[in-house]
């Protein structure tokens, strides 16, 4: 697995709303390349809502969102964008059930049209990576939720990504495994490089991160020197 | 790509079954119905050439060329004509053999050359006023008939003569009768189904034919099997109806293929949204939805060609016309049917498709 720098968020007076629910609200922050930033707030407050613009996965009503420069959603091909500059980590796994657990992490090198060969020796190292190199052609009903987990990062890893978005990776595990999971996390942004913003209620992930914002009804509340990278 | 659309239709083997199962069902239809169609034409064409004749002359307009009636003084103009060489009436009683209900009795002049050509293999030719018959040899089998045996036509008995071979599967199949006893048993005298015509050396089939319909009013003159099944009210009824069930067949297993595609695009909306997520696009994503939809079908048409094949037989089976009917599979017939096939998974799987393109994956995602 290469070495890549990590890229440069920036969110600017972004809002959303679903129909009459108005989800963020005037929202700017930003995280320096190789940053590792958690997101906290209550159920509702708008955190997935945030990772899912930066993401490129929606667009905002107002404001503008770019990653190293590009603005995601606006541009020409953004699944492509997407793929070159973002992975993801989600509270679910999403594995596709039918799929070994080397096949799931090909899934987005499919997308991208590897060669076989390429993406599965991309896939084994990936594998190698999260410690579970000798689990790969096991089924994801044939794993605990911890490996699942750490097979979903895997896959976030697949492409590359300059920008890890984790939506409460941990919040579907017992602590001794959320404990696991953070450290892979934390450590492979330590070995990789990349940015890291990560959405969770647990307080250890603010202990973690190089800083914490917290989202109250759509709005974020922190003292305005946090708002922007140290 | 392909791994993970066999992967995904053998995670719901059940559903994928079911749905191949259906398209088979309206394949094996389309291709069964052709491959009796084809039956009928490669019958027809015996019909076309009764007794070694290159045209017959029929009564136009009639729902089957069967139910024709010509007037037998019309014989004889007709082979006053200078394009014909022979002419020579027949007269069909269908349904006259109780014993095998799809033989059909030619009551034909003994003078003509359509009895003259029937090749003995067994007794010898009906004395003349005598009640006697020549039975076709695949008749002659079916009923254990031999020389000397009694045959009943509408329920009057008749001695077999003799057994005959024609080489013509209507002829082999049935009866030949005397002109006017045929006449007398269906209470037709002087009235005759078609004429039979041999063609003056150097003449063509085609415009002898367009001659005689103009010089004859009010009649038809056959000359190839194509020509016979366009002729009868009731196969352009036939071919009509294939047309209509193809298009059925088509249209219900496009339904079917798109509501089964719809279904498990709402199951999988959270598998969908991840693809969008890792960076598959919208053109991929649809893509896959789109080859599992075109997978079935080829899976469904595959099985359907296979039922098909075997329902043809069937087919002619039921319909009791097996004496003069085989069915035929054609490369053509069943590159219909798989086109059919392959066309239902097209036309079913772009709405599903489609409908993948336009979903936002934050909301699918949000929805698991």
């Amino acid at each position: 697995m290469s070495t890549r720098a990590g890229a440069e968020v920036l969110v600017e007076g972004v809002s959303k709303s679903f129909g009459q629910v108005s989800s963020l609200r005037e929202v700017s922050m930003g995280a320096a390349a190789g940053e590792a930033v958690a997101i906290t707030g209550r159920s509702g407050s708008g955190k997935s809502t945030l990772l899912a613009l930066i993401g490129g996965l929606e667009q905002p009503d107002t404001g503008q969102v770019k990653i190293d420069g590009r603005a995601v959603w606006t541009e020409p091909r953004p699944a492509r964008a997407r793929r070159e500059l973002v992975g993801f980590v989600f509270q679910r796994h999403l594995l596709l059930g039918a799929l070994s657990a080397r096949a799931n992490v090909e899934v987005p090198l499919v997308g991208a049209g590897m060669h076989r060969s390429e993406r599965r020796r991309r896939a084994l190292s990936l594998l190698d990576e999260v410690g579970l190199a000798d689990r790969a052609d096991h089924l994801p009903s044939e794993l605990s939720g911890g490996e699942s987990q750490r097979v979903a990062v895997a896959r976030a890893l697949a492409n590359e990504p300059r920008l890890l978005l984790a939506d409460e990776p941990t919040g579907a595990l017992d602590s001794h495994t959320s404990e696991r999971v953070l450290d892979l996390l934390f450590r492979l942004r330590d070995h990789l490089g990349m940015t890291l913003l990560i959405v969770s209620y647990d307080p250890s992930v603010g202990a973690r991160a190089d800083r914490t914002l917290t989202l109250i009804d759509g709005r974020i509340e922190a003292p305005q020197a946090d708002l922007c990278p140290r | 790509m392909l791994a993970i659309i066999t992967t995904n239709l053998l995670r719901r083997s059940a559903r994928t079954l079911f749905t191949a199962l259906g398209i088979a069902v309206g394949v094996a239809t389309i291709v069964a119905l052709l491959s009796f169609t084809q039956g009928l034409k490669e019958t027809a064409a015996g019909f076309v050439h009764l007794g070694g004749s290159e045209l017959g002359v029929f009564q136009a307009n009639v729902s089957d060329p069967t139910a024709s009636l010509l007037p037998e003084s019309l014989v004889g103009r007709l082979d006053a004509r200078p394009e014909v060489a022979q002419a020579t009436p027949l007269l069909l009683i269908v349904e006259g053999v109780k014993a095998e209900s799809s033989a059909i009795v030619f009551g034909a002049d003994p003078a003509g050359f359509f009895t003259h050509n029937l090749v003995l293999t067994g007794g010898r030719r009906p004395l003349a006023g005598g009640r006697e018959v020549l039975v076709g040899d695949r008749l002659a089998a079916q009923l254990h008939l031999l020389p000397g045996a009694l045959l009943l036509i509408e329920g009057h008995s008749y001695r077999v003569a003799g057994i005959y071979h024609a080489g013509i599967l209507f002829e082999d199949s049935g009866a030949v009768l005397a002109l006017t006893q045929a006449q007398q048993l269906t209470g037709r005298p002087a009235e005759v189904t078609d004429i039979v015509v041999q063609l003056s050396p150097g003449t063509r089939a085609k415009s002898a034919a367009r001659s005689i319909e103009r010089v004859f009013p009010g009649t038809q003159a056959i000359t190839d099997p194509q020509q016979a099944l366009r002729a009868g009210a009731n196969s352009t009824l036939i071919s009509k109806a294939i047309l209509v069930i193809v298009m059925i067949a088509l249209i219900v297993g496009a339904i079917s293929v798109a509501n089964t595609m719809a279904m498990s695009i709402m199951e999988r909306q959270g598998e969908i949204a991840l693809l969008s997520t890792v960076g598959w696009s919208p053109a991929r994503v649809a893509s896959l939805i789109f080859g599992e939809g075109v997978a079935v079908s080829v899976l469904g048409a595959g099985v359907g060609l296979l039922l098909g094949v075997i329902g043809g037989g069937l087919l002619v089976g039921a319909l009791g016309v097996s004496t003069y009917v085989s069915p035929s599979v054609t490369a053509w017939g069943l590159g219909r049917g798989l086109l059919v096939g392959v066309a239902i998974g097209v036309l079913g799987g772009i709405y599903p498709a489609w409908r993948v393109t336009r979903m936002t994956p934050l909301k699918a995602l949000s929805s698991t």
